[in-house]
């Protein structure tokens, strides 16, 4: 009957230690649970850095902005005035080389 | 009437240029101002005196109609060429780019004085092939070029 109270004691003692440990372990735990918290509160910024680096796919960047007609016109007046000037070279000193010579015209570069 | 030497009556003497130019009334153009028409009918050569007139032709750009830059002519530079060389009707539309003064020498009064003074007559029709031979061998190779990109976009 000792052994069987003693035993059952020590039982008890050692759930209770169990119990013991389980809430400090817990307690102790506690920080990580608020972490999902935080990260939430930082989900803004990794919002941002993903919008920029998915800006091409997510809309139209500042480069594929289309160009207004007026830039556009002088490109092209710009581009003009640029092959004139290689057919000129081209007839000044005909060669292959010299015909299809390469321009710093924006619209075929 | 003087004026910066026109590339079409080069080689003739001085006195018989005048006489030719003579035959031409002057054009005063303000900035924006159209002298001609694509398409319209040519009775006019001209050549500029000064200012600048720029040679345009229509291309569509977003969907909508622009006047494009295609060429510039300065003073001494004649344009307008279609009044001698049949079906006579414009190829290009002229603006003067800025304040301009040209003189119209109508292609009748031009061959009533080519067939009285033949050396002019020739010398003027040689000027004019050298201008009209130049524009050829410019647009002809800036035609080349294009089809050289042509084909370089059509292979990738």
């Amino acid at each position: 009957m000792e052994m069987f109270l003693m035993a059952a004691v020590m039982s008890l003692l050692a759930v209770a230690v169990s119990a013991v440990l389980f809430a400090a372990a817990t307690h102790g735990e506690r920080p990580e649970a608020t972490s999902p918290v935080k990260r939430v509160a930082l989900e803004p910024q990794r919002f941002f850095a993903s919008a920029v680096d998915g800006a091409p796919a997510a809309g139209p960047g500042p480069e594929a902005e289309p160009v207004p007609v007026e830039a556009l016109l002088l490109r092209i007046e710009q581009h003009i005035r640029l092959e004139q000037a290689a057919a000129e070279s081209f007839l000044h000193t005909p060669s292959g080389q010299s015909l299809h010579s390469r321009t710093t015209s924006r619209l075929v570069n | 009437m003087t004026m910066a030497p026109a590339d079409v009556l080069v080689g003739i003497a001085a006195e018989e240029a005048e006489q030719v130019l003579a035959l031409g009334s002057r054009i005063a153009l303000s900035a924006g101002q159209v002298l001609f028409s694509l398409g319209d009918a040519a009775h006019s050569l001209y050549v500029v005196d000064r200012g600048r007139i720029a040679l345009t032709l229509p291309m569509t750009v977003r969907d909508k109609e622009q006047d494009v830059l295609v060429e510039e002519r300065s003073p001494g530079q004649s344009l307008g060429w279609s009044a001698l060389v049949s079906p006579h009707r414009f190829t290009l539309k002229a603006t003067a780019a800025v304040d301009t003064e040209v003189v119209a020498l109508s292609r009748a009064a031009l061959f009533d004085h080519f067939a009285a003074h033949p050396a002019v007559g020739y010398a003027v029709t040689r000027n004019l092939s050298a201008v009209v031979g130049h524009r050829l061998q410019i647009m002809q190779t800036m035609w080349l070029r294009e089809v050289q990109r042509v084909v370089e976009i059509s292979q990738g």
